[in-house]
Protein backbone atom coordinates (compact mmCIF):
# COMPACT_ATOMS: atom_id res chain seq x y z
CA UNK A 1 0.00 0.00 0.00
CA UNK A 2 1.32 3.70 -0.71
CA UNK A 3 0.22 5.89 1.90
CA UNK A 4 0.55 9.93 2.17
CA UNK A 5 -1.00 12.49 3.74
CA UNK A 6 -3.04 15.87 2.94
CA UNK A 7 -1.04 18.82 3.39
CA UNK A 8 -3.46 21.48 2.77
CA UNK A 9 -6.84 21.64 0.79
CA UNK A 10 -7.91 24.61 -1.74
CA UNK A 11 -11.19 25.75 -3.65
CA UNK A 12 -11.45 28.34 -5.91
CA UNK A 13 -14.70 30.04 -6.20
CA UNK A 14 -14.05 32.12 -9.41
CA UNK A 15 -12.62 30.63 -12.08
CA UNK A 16 -8.97 32.16 -12.37
CA UNK A 17 -8.75 34.33 -9.11
CA UNK A 18 -7.19 33.62 -5.99
CA UNK A 19 -7.75 30.19 -4.21
CA UNK A 20 -8.95 30.17 -0.46
CA UNK A 21 -6.99 27.70 2.10
CA UNK A 22 -9.62 25.65 3.89
CA UNK A 23 -9.39 23.59 6.94
CA UNK A 24 -11.79 20.97 6.50
CA UNK A 25 -13.60 19.95 3.48
CA UNK A 26 -17.30 17.68 3.26
CA UNK A 27 -16.56 15.78 0.46
CA UNK A 28 -19.76 14.40 -1.32
CA UNK A 29 -20.19 11.20 -3.63
CA UNK A 30 -20.33 12.33 -7.29
CA UNK A 31 -19.60 15.84 -6.56
CA UNK A 32 -16.59 17.48 -6.97
CA UNK A 33 -15.02 20.20 -4.26
CA UNK A 34 -18.01 22.52 -2.35
CA UNK A 35 -18.27 25.49 -3.87
CA UNK A 36 -14.80 25.17 -6.63
CA UNK A 37 -15.34 27.00 -9.58
CA UNK A 38 -18.90 27.52 -9.86
CA UNK A 39 -18.48 31.36 -10.55
CA UNK A 40 -16.36 33.21 -13.34
CA UNK A 41 -16.30 35.75 -15.96
CA UNK A 42 -17.08 34.80 -19.58
CA UNK A 43 -15.24 37.01 -22.28
CA UNK A 44 -17.73 38.85 -24.33
CA UNK A 45 -19.22 36.09 -27.15
CA UNK A 46 -18.67 33.74 -25.02
CA UNK A 47 -22.01 32.03 -25.98
CA UNK A 48 -22.46 31.01 -22.52
CA UNK A 49 -26.36 30.29 -21.67
CA UNK A 50 -27.05 30.06 -18.07
CA UNK A 51 -30.05 28.67 -18.43
CA UNK A 52 -28.52 25.62 -20.18
CA UNK A 53 -24.50 25.99 -19.40
CA UNK A 54 -22.62 24.35 -21.68
CA UNK A 55 -18.60 23.49 -20.97
CA UNK A 56 -16.51 26.01 -22.13
CA UNK A 57 -12.95 25.76 -23.59
CA UNK A 58 -11.32 27.79 -21.00
CA UNK A 59 -10.03 30.52 -23.41
CA UNK A 60 -13.99 31.95 -23.57
CA UNK A 61 -13.07 32.79 -19.68
CA UNK A 62 -11.09 35.29 -17.94
CA UNK A 63 -7.98 33.14 -17.13
CA UNK A 64 -4.21 33.39 -15.84
CA UNK A 65 -3.34 31.31 -19.57
CA UNK A 66 -4.04 34.47 -21.13
CA UNK A 67 -4.72 36.94 -18.51
CA UNK A 68 -1.70 36.30 -16.45
CA UNK A 69 -2.12 39.91 -14.57
CA UNK A 70 -5.29 38.25 -12.67
CA UNK A 71 -2.53 36.29 -10.35
CA UNK A 72 -1.65 39.89 -9.33
CA UNK A 73 -5.22 40.21 -7.33
CA UNK A 74 -6.06 39.36 -4.56
CA UNK A 75 -9.64 38.25 -4.67
CA UNK A 76 -12.25 36.72 -2.14
CA UNK A 77 -15.36 35.75 -2.55
CA UNK A 78 -17.77 34.18 -0.13
CA UNK A 79 -20.14 31.68 -2.35
CA UNK A 80 -22.86 32.37 0.97
CA UNK A 81 -23.45 35.89 0.27
CA UNK A 82 -21.72 36.23 -3.10
CA UNK A 83 -19.99 39.64 -1.59
CA UNK A 84 -16.71 40.25 -3.29
CA UNK A 85 -13.63 41.93 -2.78
CA UNK A 86 -10.48 42.56 -4.65
CA UNK A 87 -7.00 43.93 -3.31
CA UNK A 88 -4.21 44.50 -4.13
CA UNK A 89 -1.04 44.35 -2.45
CA UNK A 90 -2.85 44.52 0.20
CA UNK A 91 -4.82 47.50 -0.53
CA UNK A 92 -9.35 47.43 -1.47
CA UNK A 93 -9.51 48.27 -4.84
CA UNK A 94 -13.28 46.61 -5.69
CA UNK A 95 -15.86 45.50 -3.51
CA UNK A 96 -18.91 44.80 -4.63
CA UNK A 97 -22.74 42.75 -3.60
CA UNK A 98 -22.21 40.37 -6.74
CA UNK A 99 -26.00 39.06 -6.19
CA UNK A 100 -26.91 42.55 -6.97
CA UNK A 101 -27.13 43.74 -10.78
CA UNK A 102 -25.33 47.54 -9.68
CA UNK A 103 -22.55 44.59 -8.01
CA UNK A 104 -22.20 42.92 -11.33
CA UNK A 105 -21.84 45.94 -13.83
CA UNK A 106 -19.27 47.24 -11.34
CA UNK A 107 -17.20 44.32 -10.89
CA UNK A 108 -17.73 43.69 -14.83
CA UNK A 109 -16.72 47.13 -15.44
CA UNK A 110 -13.57 46.85 -13.28
CA UNK A 111 -12.40 43.61 -15.12
CA UNK A 112 -12.63 45.35 -18.57
CA UNK A 113 -11.22 48.54 -17.27
CA UNK A 114 -8.22 46.71 -15.78
CA UNK A 115 -8.12 44.56 -19.63
CA UNK A 116 -8.38 47.38 -21.97
CA UNK A 117 -11.86 46.12 -22.69
CA UNK A 118 -14.04 48.49 -24.69
CA UNK A 119 -17.81 48.98 -23.25
CA UNK A 120 -19.11 46.62 -25.72
CA UNK A 121 -17.41 43.59 -25.11
CA UNK A 122 -17.70 43.29 -21.28
CA UNK A 123 -17.00 40.54 -19.68
CA UNK A 124 -20.07 38.63 -18.10
CA UNK A 125 -20.21 37.32 -14.05
CA UNK A 126 -22.06 33.95 -14.70
CA UNK A 127 -23.13 31.11 -12.69
CA UNK A 128 -25.16 28.10 -13.45
CA UNK A 129 -24.56 25.95 -10.47
CA UNK A 130 -24.06 22.53 -9.97
CA UNK A 131 -22.42 23.13 -13.10
CA UNK A 132 -18.55 24.18 -12.68
CA UNK A 133 -16.03 26.01 -14.78
CA UNK A 134 -13.16 23.76 -14.34
CA UNK A 135 -10.54 23.13 -17.48
CA UNK A 136 -11.80 19.56 -17.56
CA UNK A 137 -15.48 20.39 -17.86
CA UNK A 138 -15.43 20.11 -21.59
CA UNK A 139 -13.80 16.15 -21.29
CA UNK A 140 -17.20 14.66 -19.65
CA UNK A 141 -19.69 15.75 -16.80
CA UNK A 142 -18.14 13.19 -14.51
CA UNK A 143 -14.65 15.14 -14.98
CA UNK A 144 -16.94 18.57 -14.51
CA UNK A 145 -17.37 17.06 -10.54
CA UNK A 146 -14.13 15.61 -10.22
CA UNK A 147 -11.03 17.07 -7.92
CA UNK A 148 -7.87 17.71 -8.78
CA UNK A 149 -4.68 16.58 -7.02
CA UNK A 150 -1.25 17.40 -6.61
CA UNK A 151 1.78 15.08 -5.52
CA UNK A 152 4.26 17.62 -3.58
CA UNK A 153 6.91 15.25 -4.05
CA UNK A 154 6.23 15.46 -8.33
CA UNK A 155 7.05 18.67 -7.81
CA UNK A 156 9.97 18.03 -6.06
CA UNK A 157 11.35 16.15 -8.22
CA UNK A 158 10.26 18.64 -10.91
CA UNK A 159 12.01 21.40 -8.80
CA UNK A 160 15.29 19.27 -8.60
CA UNK A 161 15.44 18.64 -11.95
CA UNK A 162 15.22 22.67 -12.78
CA UNK A 163 17.18 23.72 -9.75
CA UNK A 164 14.55 26.38 -8.83
CA UNK A 165 11.48 26.76 -7.00
CA UNK A 166 8.30 25.86 -8.93
CA UNK A 167 5.57 27.31 -6.23
CA UNK A 168 3.10 24.45 -5.82
CA UNK A 169 -0.20 27.43 -6.11
CA UNK A 170 0.91 27.51 -9.83
CA UNK A 171 -1.25 24.20 -10.23
CA UNK A 172 -4.40 25.36 -8.05
CA UNK A 173 -5.45 22.06 -6.67
CA UNK A 174 -7.66 21.25 -4.62
CA UNK A 175 -5.90 18.67 -2.95
CA UNK A 176 -2.29 18.77 -2.20
CA UNK A 177 -0.26 15.48 -0.96
CA UNK A 178 2.43 14.27 0.55
CA UNK A 179 4.01 10.90 0.63
CA UNK A 180 3.67 9.13 -2.57
CA UNK A 181 6.16 8.23 -4.74
CA UNK A 182 7.19 10.94 -7.63
CA UNK A 183 5.15 10.70 -10.27
CA UNK A 184 3.36 7.23 -9.19
CA UNK A 185 -0.07 8.91 -9.45
CA UNK A 186 0.11 9.16 -12.98
CA UNK A 187 0.03 5.34 -13.47
CA UNK A 188 -3.40 5.65 -11.49
CA UNK A 189 -5.80 6.42 -14.23
CA UNK A 190 -8.77 3.69 -14.01
CA UNK A 191 -7.49 2.70 -10.16
CA UNK A 192 -9.53 3.23 -6.81
CA UNK A 193 -7.43 5.46 -4.50
CA UNK A 194 -8.28 6.36 -0.84
CA UNK A 195 -9.01 10.01 0.66
CA UNK A 196 -9.47 9.74 4.08
CA UNK A 197 -12.75 7.72 4.11
CA UNK A 198 -13.95 8.36 0.74
CA UNK A 199 -12.94 6.38 -2.24
CA UNK A 200 -12.23 8.42 -5.60
CA UNK A 201 -11.56 6.69 -9.27
CA UNK A 202 -8.57 8.03 -10.92
CA UNK A 203 -9.84 9.57 -13.72
CA UNK A 204 -7.76 11.53 -15.85
CA UNK A 205 -3.66 12.86 -15.60
CA UNK A 206 -3.75 16.65 -15.80
CA UNK A 207 -2.12 17.74 -18.67
CA UNK A 208 -0.86 21.37 -18.06
CA UNK A 209 -1.04 23.99 -19.46
CA UNK A 210 0.40 27.73 -20.24
CA UNK A 211 -1.72 29.21 -17.04
CA UNK A 212 1.14 27.30 -15.07
CA UNK A 213 4.04 29.75 -17.07
CA UNK A 214 2.20 32.10 -14.15
CA UNK A 215 4.17 32.81 -10.69
CA UNK A 216 1.93 33.75 -8.46
CA UNK A 217 3.96 36.30 -6.11
CA UNK A 218 4.96 38.25 -9.77
CA UNK A 219 2.26 37.83 -11.91
CA UNK A 220 4.06 37.47 -14.37
CA UNK A 221 5.38 34.51 -16.85
CA UNK A 222 8.57 33.12 -15.81
CA UNK A 223 9.19 28.97 -15.79
CA UNK A 224 7.53 27.62 -19.12
CA UNK A 225 6.39 24.60 -16.89
CA UNK A 226 4.55 23.03 -20.02
CA UNK A 227 7.51 22.82 -21.78
CA UNK A 228 9.74 21.63 -18.92
CA UNK A 229 7.46 18.57 -17.85
CA UNK A 230 7.88 17.49 -21.54
CA UNK A 231 11.81 17.95 -21.89
CA UNK A 232 12.45 16.29 -18.29
CA UNK A 233 9.80 13.50 -18.95
CA UNK A 234 8.34 13.21 -21.92
CA UNK A 235 4.93 14.34 -21.18
CA UNK A 236 3.02 17.73 -19.85
CA UNK A 237 1.43 15.84 -16.77
CA UNK A 238 1.63 17.07 -13.42
CA UNK A 239 -1.50 16.03 -10.96
CA UNK A 240 -4.57 13.66 -11.69
CA UNK A 241 -8.12 14.24 -11.26
CA UNK A 242 -10.35 11.94 -8.97
CA UNK A 243 -14.42 11.29 -8.97
CA UNK A 244 -15.57 10.94 -5.23
CA UNK A 245 -17.49 8.15 -4.72
CA UNK A 246 -18.21 8.34 -0.79
CA UNK A 247 -18.89 11.37 1.28
CA UNK A 248 -16.85 11.77 3.71
CA UNK A 249 -15.16 14.95 5.69
CA UNK A 250 -11.28 15.46 5.18
CA UNK A 251 -8.40 18.13 6.34
CA UNK A 252 -4.61 18.94 6.49
CA UNK A 253 -3.11 15.30 7.46
CA UNK A 254 -5.79 12.93 6.72
CA UNK A 255 -4.23 9.62 4.95
CA UNK A 256 -4.25 9.28 1.08
CA UNK A 257 -3.26 5.74 -0.30
CA UNK A 258 -3.62 3.51 -2.62
CA UNK A 259 -5.35 0.44 -2.16
CA UNK A 260 -3.03 -3.29 -3.05
CA UNK A 261 -0.40 -1.01 -4.61
CA UNK A 262 2.98 -3.08 -4.30
CA UNK B 1 26.15 46.74 -37.89
CA UNK B 2 26.84 49.58 -39.83
CA UNK B 3 27.35 52.53 -38.33
CA UNK B 4 25.75 55.84 -40.07
CA UNK B 5 26.52 58.64 -37.42
CA UNK B 6 29.60 60.45 -36.57
CA UNK B 7 29.39 62.64 -33.53
CA UNK B 8 32.31 64.83 -31.53
CA UNK B 9 32.07 64.80 -27.97
CA UNK B 10 31.35 68.61 -27.17
CA UNK B 11 30.84 68.48 -23.19
CA UNK B 12 31.64 65.95 -20.70
CA UNK B 13 30.22 66.86 -16.64
CA UNK B 14 30.23 64.94 -13.29
CA UNK B 15 26.37 64.51 -12.23
CA UNK B 16 27.07 62.75 -9.12
CA UNK B 17 29.49 60.88 -7.91
CA UNK B 18 28.98 58.04 -10.54
CA UNK B 19 26.97 59.63 -13.23
CA UNK B 20 28.48 61.22 -16.20
CA UNK B 21 26.84 63.71 -18.59
CA UNK B 22 27.82 63.28 -22.10
CA UNK B 23 26.55 66.01 -24.77
CA UNK B 24 27.71 65.02 -28.54
CA UNK B 25 26.82 67.44 -31.97
CA UNK B 26 27.72 66.21 -35.13
CA UNK B 27 31.34 65.61 -36.43
CA UNK B 28 30.76 67.83 -39.79
CA UNK B 29 27.93 70.26 -37.62
CA UNK B 30 25.43 69.85 -39.57
CA UNK B 31 21.94 69.09 -37.73
CA UNK B 32 21.44 65.89 -36.18
CA UNK B 33 18.43 63.18 -37.02
CA UNK B 34 15.25 64.39 -34.74
CA UNK B 35 14.71 61.96 -32.13
CA UNK B 36 11.36 61.90 -30.03
CA UNK B 37 11.31 62.02 -26.20
CA UNK B 38 12.01 58.58 -24.87
CA UNK B 39 14.68 57.38 -27.52
CA UNK B 40 17.75 55.76 -26.99
CA UNK B 41 20.94 56.43 -28.76
CA UNK B 42 23.18 53.71 -29.55
CA UNK B 43 27.12 54.39 -29.64
CA UNK B 44 30.15 52.64 -30.24
CA UNK B 45 32.26 53.05 -26.46
CA UNK B 46 35.71 53.30 -26.50
CA UNK B 47 35.66 49.71 -25.59
CA UNK B 48 34.66 48.60 -28.51
CA UNK B 49 31.30 47.64 -27.44
CA UNK B 50 28.25 49.52 -28.61
CA UNK B 51 25.63 50.48 -26.26
CA UNK B 52 22.51 52.08 -26.01
CA UNK B 53 21.50 55.09 -23.89
CA UNK B 54 18.26 57.43 -23.10
CA UNK B 55 18.76 60.47 -24.68
CA UNK B 56 17.35 63.40 -22.02
CA UNK B 57 17.33 66.73 -23.64
CA UNK B 58 14.41 67.96 -25.52
CA UNK B 59 13.23 66.30 -28.49
CA UNK B 60 12.92 69.71 -29.96
CA UNK B 61 16.71 70.16 -30.57
CA UNK B 62 18.57 68.81 -33.58
CA UNK B 63 22.02 70.49 -31.99
CA UNK B 64 22.92 67.71 -29.68
CA UNK B 65 22.45 64.47 -28.11
CA UNK B 66 22.14 64.87 -24.65
CA UNK B 67 23.11 61.19 -22.98
CA UNK B 68 23.62 60.64 -18.96
CA UNK B 69 25.75 57.54 -18.05
CA UNK B 70 26.36 55.38 -14.90
CA UNK B 71 29.77 53.62 -14.31
CA UNK B 72 29.30 50.28 -13.68
CA UNK B 73 32.04 49.13 -12.01
CA UNK B 74 30.75 45.33 -11.71
CA UNK B 75 29.57 45.85 -15.87
CA UNK B 76 30.95 44.65 -19.00
CA UNK B 77 33.19 47.54 -19.32
CA UNK B 78 31.21 49.97 -22.08
CA UNK B 79 30.19 52.20 -19.26
CA UNK B 80 33.64 52.56 -17.32
CA UNK B 81 35.28 53.02 -20.97
CA UNK B 82 32.80 55.66 -21.51
CA UNK B 83 33.68 57.51 -18.23
CA UNK B 84 37.57 56.88 -18.21
CA UNK B 85 38.49 56.87 -21.81
CA UNK B 86 36.14 59.38 -23.98
CA UNK B 87 37.53 63.02 -23.65
CA UNK B 88 36.23 66.23 -25.55
CA UNK B 89 36.35 66.42 -28.85
CA UNK B 90 36.84 63.15 -30.04
CA UNK B 91 34.78 60.73 -32.38
CA UNK B 92 32.55 58.13 -31.77
CA UNK B 93 30.35 56.26 -34.50
CA UNK B 94 26.77 55.90 -33.34
CA UNK B 95 23.17 54.44 -35.30
CA UNK B 96 20.72 57.45 -35.45
CA UNK B 97 18.58 57.72 -32.32
CA UNK B 98 15.08 54.76 -32.17
CA UNK B 99 12.57 55.15 -30.13
CA UNK B 100 10.73 52.28 -28.15
CA UNK B 101 9.30 54.12 -25.56
CA UNK B 102 7.43 57.21 -27.35
CA UNK B 103 4.52 59.07 -25.19
CA UNK B 104 1.39 58.67 -26.27
CA UNK B 105 -1.41 61.24 -26.42
CA UNK B 106 -2.81 61.41 -23.19
CA UNK B 107 -4.81 64.19 -21.08
CA UNK B 108 -2.37 64.06 -18.00
CA UNK B 109 1.21 62.02 -17.48
CA UNK B 110 2.51 60.82 -14.71
CA UNK B 111 6.00 60.26 -15.00
CA UNK B 112 7.93 57.85 -12.18
CA UNK B 113 12.04 57.78 -12.37
CA UNK B 114 14.27 55.73 -10.13
CA UNK B 115 17.99 56.45 -10.33
CA UNK B 116 19.50 56.22 -13.54
CA UNK B 117 15.92 55.68 -14.89
CA UNK B 118 15.21 59.26 -15.12
CA UNK B 119 16.90 59.95 -18.48
CA UNK B 120 14.26 58.85 -20.64
CA UNK B 121 12.12 60.80 -18.18
CA UNK B 122 14.08 63.97 -18.39
CA UNK B 123 13.26 64.04 -22.06
CA UNK B 124 9.79 63.42 -21.78
CA UNK B 125 9.25 66.40 -19.12
CA UNK B 126 11.02 68.62 -21.10
CA UNK B 127 8.78 67.70 -23.83
CA UNK B 128 5.12 67.72 -22.05
CA UNK B 129 6.25 71.21 -20.22
CA UNK B 130 6.81 72.67 -23.22
CA UNK B 131 4.26 71.82 -24.71
CA UNK B 132 1.97 72.60 -21.47
CA UNK B 133 0.68 69.15 -20.99
CA UNK B 134 -0.50 68.39 -17.61
CA UNK B 135 2.30 66.50 -16.10
CA UNK B 136 3.91 65.28 -12.65
CA UNK B 137 7.38 63.79 -12.24
CA UNK B 138 8.57 61.57 -8.98
CA UNK B 139 11.66 60.87 -8.92
CA UNK B 140 13.24 58.38 -6.23
CA UNK B 141 16.89 57.99 -5.52
CA UNK B 142 18.85 57.24 -2.38
CA UNK B 143 19.90 60.60 -1.52
CA UNK B 144 20.06 64.02 -3.16
CA UNK B 145 23.78 63.37 -3.63
CA UNK B 146 22.95 60.60 -6.04
CA UNK B 147 19.88 62.68 -8.34
CA UNK B 148 21.41 63.56 -11.64
CA UNK B 149 19.67 66.77 -12.59
CA UNK B 150 18.31 67.46 -8.73
CA UNK B 151 19.24 70.96 -9.29
CA UNK B 152 17.29 71.34 -12.50
CA UNK B 153 14.41 69.85 -11.18
CA UNK B 154 14.18 72.21 -8.81
CA UNK B 155 14.42 75.22 -10.33
CA UNK B 156 11.78 77.34 -11.26
CA UNK B 157 11.43 76.10 -15.07
CA UNK B 158 10.17 72.64 -13.45
CA UNK B 159 8.77 74.30 -10.31
CA UNK B 160 5.56 72.45 -9.03
CA UNK B 161 6.11 69.37 -11.69
CA UNK B 162 8.63 67.17 -9.94
CA UNK B 163 8.25 65.30 -6.49
CA UNK B 164 11.68 64.17 -5.42
CA UNK B 165 11.97 61.38 -2.91
CA UNK B 166 14.95 59.87 -1.08
CA UNK B 167 14.62 57.04 1.44
CA UNK B 168 18.34 56.76 2.51
CA UNK B 169 18.32 53.45 2.05
CA UNK B 170 15.93 52.56 4.96
CA UNK B 171 12.66 50.67 3.81
CA UNK B 172 11.14 52.87 5.97
CA UNK B 173 11.03 55.60 3.92
CA UNK B 174 10.45 53.97 1.38
CA UNK B 175 7.90 56.22 -1.04
CA UNK B 176 4.22 55.65 -1.03
CA UNK B 177 2.63 54.99 -4.31
CA UNK B 178 -0.36 53.57 -3.70
CA UNK B 179 -2.32 56.77 -3.29
CA UNK B 180 -1.03 57.75 -6.84
CA UNK B 181 -2.20 54.36 -7.97
CA UNK B 182 -5.35 53.42 -5.86
CA UNK B 183 -7.77 54.50 -8.82
CA UNK B 184 -7.43 53.93 -12.41
CA UNK B 185 -8.44 57.24 -14.26
CA UNK B 186 -7.21 59.62 -17.37
CA UNK B 187 -3.34 59.45 -16.72
CA UNK B 188 -0.65 57.67 -18.83
CA UNK B 189 1.78 56.47 -16.21
CA UNK B 190 5.71 56.24 -17.81
CA UNK B 191 8.38 54.57 -15.68
CA UNK B 192 11.93 53.53 -15.59
CA UNK B 193 14.22 52.41 -12.88
CA UNK B 194 15.96 49.47 -11.42
CA UNK B 195 14.23 46.08 -11.38
CA UNK B 196 12.96 46.24 -7.76
CA UNK B 197 11.12 49.18 -8.60
CA UNK B 198 9.87 48.35 -12.20
CA UNK B 199 8.21 45.36 -10.50
CA UNK B 200 6.93 47.00 -7.59
CA UNK B 201 5.13 49.30 -10.05
CA UNK B 202 3.81 46.66 -12.04
CA UNK B 203 2.39 44.92 -9.01
CA UNK B 204 1.16 48.11 -8.06
CA UNK B 205 -0.58 49.24 -11.03
CA UNK B 206 -2.24 45.64 -12.06
CA UNK B 207 -5.44 46.55 -12.08
CA UNK B 208 -5.08 49.85 -14.35
CA UNK B 209 -5.62 49.65 -18.33
CA UNK B 210 -2.23 48.08 -20.07
CA UNK B 211 -2.40 50.96 -22.41
CA UNK B 212 -2.20 53.55 -19.91
CA UNK B 213 1.24 51.72 -18.00
CA UNK B 214 3.93 52.36 -20.24
CA UNK B 215 7.58 51.16 -19.12
CA UNK B 216 11.25 50.54 -21.20
CA UNK B 217 9.84 47.07 -22.36
CA UNK B 218 12.32 44.13 -23.62
CA UNK B 219 9.58 42.73 -25.71
CA UNK B 220 10.27 39.88 -27.73
CA UNK B 221 11.48 37.81 -25.34
CA UNK B 222 8.97 35.57 -24.82
CA UNK B 223 8.24 32.65 -21.83
CA UNK B 224 9.74 30.07 -23.82
CA UNK B 225 13.18 32.61 -23.63
CA UNK B 226 13.26 32.90 -27.57
CA UNK B 227 13.95 35.89 -29.64
CA UNK B 228 10.55 37.07 -31.26
CA UNK B 229 10.01 39.29 -34.11
CA UNK B 230 7.17 40.13 -36.15
CA UNK B 231 5.90 38.73 -39.19
CA UNK B 232 2.77 38.53 -41.78
CA UNK B 233 0.50 35.17 -41.58
CA UNK B 234 -1.30 34.13 -44.61
CA UNK B 235 -4.49 32.36 -44.66
CA UNK B 236 -4.78 29.84 -47.44
CA UNK B 237 -8.22 29.23 -47.38
CA UNK B 238 -9.15 33.08 -47.79
CA UNK B 239 -5.45 35.27 -48.87
CA UNK B 240 -6.29 37.56 -45.69
CA UNK B 241 -2.93 38.29 -44.01
CA UNK B 242 -2.67 39.30 -40.25
CA UNK B 243 0.09 41.05 -38.71
CA UNK B 244 1.48 38.96 -36.35
CA UNK B 245 3.34 41.44 -33.91
CA UNK B 246 6.38 40.58 -32.10
CA UNK B 247 4.37 40.05 -28.25
CA UNK B 248 1.83 38.35 -29.88
CA UNK B 249 0.96 34.54 -30.65
CA UNK B 250 -0.94 33.65 -33.95
CA UNK B 251 -3.36 31.85 -31.36
CA UNK B 252 -3.51 35.47 -30.15
CA UNK B 253 -4.40 37.23 -33.35
CA UNK B 254 -6.61 35.18 -34.81
CA UNK B 255 -8.81 34.73 -31.70
CA UNK B 256 -8.74 38.84 -31.28
CA UNK B 257 -10.46 38.61 -35.03
CA UNK B 258 -13.07 35.70 -33.81
CA UNK B 259 -11.73 33.22 -35.89
CA UNK B 260 -12.70 30.02 -34.25
CA UNK B 261 -9.28 27.76 -33.04
CA UNK B 262 -9.54 24.65 -31.05
CA UNK B 263 -6.51 25.01 -28.23
CA UNK B 264 -5.67 23.76 -25.29
CA UNK B 265 -1.73 24.03 -23.68
CA UNK B 266 -1.04 27.34 -25.56
CA UNK B 267 2.44 26.11 -24.72
CA UNK B 268 3.57 24.05 -27.61
CA UNK B 269 3.13 20.29 -25.85
CA UNK B 270 -0.21 19.31 -26.90
CA UNK B 271 -0.71 19.55 -30.56
CA UNK B 272 -4.15 20.22 -30.15
CA UNK B 273 -3.94 23.28 -32.46
CA UNK B 274 -1.94 21.40 -35.07
CA UNK B 275 -2.57 23.04 -38.54
CA UNK B 276 -0.85 22.45 -42.19
CA UNK B 277 2.00 24.28 -42.95
CA UNK B 278 1.84 25.86 -46.57
CA UNK B 279 4.52 28.04 -47.46
CA UNK B 280 7.39 30.57 -45.74
CA UNK B 281 9.99 29.07 -43.34
CA UNK B 282 8.80 28.52 -40.37
CA UNK B 283 10.70 29.00 -36.63
CA UNK B 284 9.06 25.53 -34.92
CA UNK B 285 8.73 25.96 -31.57
CA UNK B 286 6.44 23.15 -30.23
CA UNK B 287 7.71 19.89 -28.41
CA UNK B 288 4.94 17.71 -29.74
CA UNK B 289 5.51 17.08 -33.89
CA UNK B 290 8.11 15.11 -35.34
CA UNK B 291 10.98 16.22 -37.72
CA UNK B 292 8.65 14.51 -40.15
CA UNK B 293 5.51 16.23 -39.08
CA UNK B 294 7.55 19.70 -38.66
CA UNK B 295 7.45 19.69 -42.68
CA UNK B 296 3.39 19.93 -43.30
CA UNK B 297 2.31 21.02 -40.17
CA UNK B 298 2.57 23.67 -37.45
CA UNK B 299 1.80 25.13 -34.53
CA UNK B 300 0.53 28.03 -34.08
CA UNK B 301 0.25 28.55 -30.53
CA UNK B 302 3.77 28.59 -30.08
CA UNK B 303 5.73 29.03 -33.49
CA UNK B 304 6.67 31.96 -35.66
CA UNK B 305 7.96 32.20 -38.77
CA UNK B 306 11.81 33.34 -40.08
CA UNK B 307 10.38 34.59 -42.98
CA UNK B 308 8.72 37.79 -43.79
CA UNK B 309 4.89 35.87 -44.15
CA UNK B 310 3.93 32.49 -43.34
CA UNK B 311 1.15 30.33 -45.07
CA UNK B 312 -1.10 27.99 -43.19
CA UNK B 313 -3.81 26.50 -43.82
CA UNK B 314 -6.65 27.69 -41.27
Amino acid sequence: MIEGRIDSLYRYPVKGLTGEMLQRVSLVAGEGFPADRLFGFVRHGSGFDPARPQPLPKDRFLMLMKDERLAGLEASFDPANWHFDVRVQGHLVHRADLSRQDGRDATEAFFATMFDIPHEEMPRFVHAAPHRFTDVSVVSSGLMNAVSLINLESLRDFEMRLGKEVLPARFRANIYFDGWPAFSELELVGREIMIGEARAIVTLRTRRCAATEVNPRTARRDIPVPRLLMQHYGHSDLGIYAEIQDDAVIEPGSRISVMGAN
Amino acid sequence: MQANLSLRLSQKRDLTADICEFTFVAADGAPLPRFEAGAHLTIETPSGAWRSYSLNNDDGETSRYVIAVKREEQGRGGSLSLHRQLHVDQLVHARAPHNGFALVSAPRYLLIAGGIGITPMLSMLRRLRRQGCDVHMVYLTRSRDMAAYADLLESPEFSGLVTLHHDHGDPKRTYDFWPLFATPDDRHIYFCGPPALMNAIYLRTIHWPRRQIHSESFSGVDAQDGQASAFRLRRASTGETFDIAADKSILDVLRDRRIAFASSCESGTCGTCKVPLVAGEPDHRDLCLSEEERQSAFIPCVSRALSDEITLDI
